[in-house]
């Protein structure tokens, strides 16, 4: 009996070492010589894997930052400047900042603005949901309202609001990863510049149809007519196909085409309140503030 | 007569042919019709005619913009006002050109009358360029231009026409009129077909519930006496009129994973290109008409309809005609109740493969909140091409497109079995539609 457990713990120890020399000794016969700066980079990454770079994950960015010749062409939109400069640091290169970005929502196609015309009771995902007709109301070009984006994002940032039927980012928890932007079927998602103090100015429509056609369908429609365009100093609006565009890098935030815009489609996010004038028109300027967007 | 089908899967919903002793009615012409550029399968036409021309029935208003499109004739006479998008039945825009209609002028050359031209001209290239140049599409749903259907290439050897007479979906009648009204033309339009494959067989398949189809194209083919074409009466089984389940049910083949039809030496085409190959061949007369039926379970027997309209005439012109909307229609569908769209926008235009307007009531068309899988396997055995839905459902929620590869999500037909037997009311189909989509897309991508 005795001997039985002894035999069997001795060769069985004895088995062990054999085999753990064996594994030593491919181990090192068969070693992967791998940058150790990949590993050093991949620990600084926020490590959340979610493709917004481009890459698989965080490790592959780390691979592909490796071997590339300068960052250019890598950056990681969820790290930021502070994670690019501790991986410049690593690899000696330069990175050239980036002004930090988060997504908007371009459609401000409310319940209340944009009548439904139908109803769809199909299953609830805005792909099936644009594969089938142009959604259940008579704006072919808007927020379906299924959520597709708020399933894609993986931050967290995007819920959807059940009063307007729109999704709302939440600008702390964005990344700008761009995931909510591969989802949106219709393309309504954007990713812009943040903005100095996080003040941002930009058109939350994208229907392309004529002014009438926009307006019948949506409240608060982009209609191109063109007043922004006018009253910008700056060249920054473009209307094209019947849609005005803001140019988030030529800008200055002067807000004079959020009071010129007749349906109320630029928004203006994150400016100060300022104390009300005694003017009559100033609260009109003020209902376009909207720090949900 | 022997009845056949095809071999798996298949569902056998209640055919409501309500419309069916409804003869043909000519449709008045409106004052304004829309003429939609993407009336077929493959690139949009060009419009070739300027706002302020005045164009006549059958001119050609748009040139096909690839090799997979179509010509488009003028279905009125009168003056174009504009060339502009317009929203389509699903809500989106396409471009259209309105037409304002002056009177019922018709370009020349082409033969009005309504004798029988049997003769068929000998030459394969001229017949194959008339096609063409008349704008035939394949009538049966999917628009393809049938002048590159019947044009397979050098390599391809044609051996059956299957002429589609099954009709499989619900409600719609429209084919079935035109077998009952107009069985000479049809074989001629057959005969035409069969003679620009190379005179291989044609097999001629109607569904068995409609006996007076069968006996009037059985009595044509014997009258007109062409040689090699032949009535197969099928069992009544949707997808019954499914390209491959057609070539399954006549001639005992299976087209392959990613195959077309022509790799087993079959061309399907629908009655209703087979009348309209006869009318560009023999009349000269372009694809203008079809018909469409109105009919719907919440619409009284006396008020259903089969018309001959001119394509652009709006869907809410004819709904007018037709008495209007009925108050309990909760949902308008274009096409078949299985796999035709709803119907968002009524002022959007007929196009060349519009068959009905369906007015559904709520019972018929409601979708019940889906409850989970419960592994019954009644998708798969309802699958006519032998997939297993619930599995490709879990997949397409996951977005495994290498998975979905792996199992053929790209062989789904669309036809709707799957969703329609399921007992927990999954949405089975419009998660496989997706993933068949993208998985297509990075198929080609491959390419």
């Amino acid at each position: 009996m005795t001997h039985t457990i002894v035999w069997t713990i001795l060769i069985l120890a004895g088995l062990g070492l054999l085999l753990s020399l064996a594994l030593f000794w491919i181990a090192r016969k068969f070693k992967v010589e791998e940058d150790p700066r990949i590993d050093e980079i991949e620990k600084v990454m926020p490590g959340a894997n979610c493709g917004g770079c481009g890459f698989a994950g965080c490790r592959a960015f780390a691979d592909a930052a490796v071997k590339a010749p300068n960052l250019d062409n890598n950056y990681c939109p969820v790290g930021g400047n502070d994670v690019m400069k501790k991986v410049a640091a690593i690899l000696g290169y330069e990175v050239k900042e980036k002004a930090p970005m988060v997504a908007v929502v371009r459609c401000n196609g409310t319940c209340e603005a944009r009548p439904r015309t139908s109803v769809y009771d199909g299953d609830s995902s805005c792909r099936i949901k644009a594969s089938l007709y142009s959604g259940d109301t008579a704006c072919p070009f808007g927020c379906l309202g299924c959520g597709d984006c708020a399933a894609a994002c993986q931050f967290g940032a995007l819920t959807m609001d059940p009063a307007t039927g729109l999704p709302v980012v939440d600008q702390e928890k964005c990344t700008a990863c761009g995931a909510c932007v591969k989802a949106c079927p219709k393309g309504v998602m954007e990713l812009r510049a943040k903005g100095p103090r996080n003040m941002r100015v930009y058109v939350s429509c994208i229907n392309k149809d004529k002014g009438a056609v926009a307006r019948k369908a949506c409240l608060s429609a982009c209609i191109g007519c063109g007043k922004c365009q006018k009253v910008c100093a700056q060249d920054a609006i473009t209307v094209e196909n019947n849609l005005a565009y803001i140019d988030f890098s030529k800008c200055k935030l002067c807000k004079k085409c959020v009071a010129e815009c007749p349906t109320g489609a630029i928004h203006a996010v994150n400016f100060p309140v300022l104390p009300p004038k005694k003017t009559a028109d100033a609260p009109a300027a003020e209902k376009k503030e909207d720090n949900n967007a | 007569m022997r009845k056949i089908t095809f071999g798996i899967g298949g569902v056998h919903p209640d055919d409501a042919k309500i419309s069916r002793g409804c003869a043909i009615e000519i449709l008045p012409l409106p004052e304004t019709v829309y003429v939609s550029m993407a009336q077929h399968l493959g690139a949009p036409a060009n419009p070739v005619v300027a706002v302020g021309d005045s164009v006549k029935v059958g001119q050609v208003i748009a040139e096909p913009a690839g090799f997979i499109s179509a010509f488009v004739h003028s279905p009125v006479s009168g003056t174009v006002k504009s060339i502009a998008p317009r929203k389509d039945m699903m809500g989106n825009n396409v471009m259209h050109v309105e037409i304002a209609v002056e009177g019922d002028e018709w370009a020349e050359g082409i033969d009005l009358s309504s004798t029988l031209v049997k003769e068929i001209p000998s030459d394969r290239a001229a017949i194959l360029d008339r096609i063409k140049a008349c704008g035939i599409v394949g009538l049966g749903g999917a628009t393809f231009p049938t002048h590159v259907k019947l044009n397979p290439g050098p390599d391809a050897h044609p051996e059956c026409l299957i002429v589609n007479g099954a009709e499989c979906e619900p409600y719609l009648t429209s084919d079935f009129r035109i077998m009952v009204e107009r069985p000479a033309e049809i074989v001629v339009g057959a005969a035409i077909m069969k003679k620009v494959l190379g005179d291989c067989r044609c097999v001629i398949g109607i569904e068995e519930n409609k006996p007076e189809a069968i006996s009037s194209i059985s009595k044509a083919v014997a009258e007109l006496g062409y040689e090699g074409i032949e009535v197969v009466k099928l069992k009544k089984k949707y997808p019954q009129g499914g390209e491959k389940q057609l070539i399954d049910a006549v001639m005992k083949r299976q087209v392959a994973s990613g195959g077309l039809p022509i790799s087993v030496g079959a061309v399907v085409q629908n009655v209703a290109t087979a009348l309209a190959v006869y009318e560009a061949v023999q009349k000269n007369k372009p694809l203008i008409s079809n018909v469409l039926t109105v009919t719907g379970d919440c619409l009284p027997a006396d008020r259903q309809h089969n018309y001959l309209y001119r394509i652009g005439i709006p869907l809410s012109y004819i709904a007018q005609y037709a008495g209007g909307v009925p108050k309990d229609a909760a949902k308008l569908v274009s096409g078949g109740p299985m796999m035709g769209r709803s119907i968002v926008n009524l002022d959007a235009t007929t196009v060349k493969g519009s068959s009905s307007i369906l007015y559904l009531s709520q019972k018929a068309t409601k979708r019940h909140a889906p409850e989970s899988c419960i592994r019954c396997g009644r998708c798969a055995d309802a699958c006519p091409m032998g997939l297993e839905p619930f599995h490709l459902y879990r997949l397409a929620k996951a977005g495994d497109m290498e998975q979905l590869e792996a199992n053929s999500v790209q062989d789904c037909i669309s036809c709707g079995c799957c969703q329609y037997s399921c007992p927990g009311f999954l949405p089975l189909l419009d998660n496989i539609n997706i993933a068949k989509g993208k998985v297509l897309g990075i198929i080609k991508a491959r390419k």
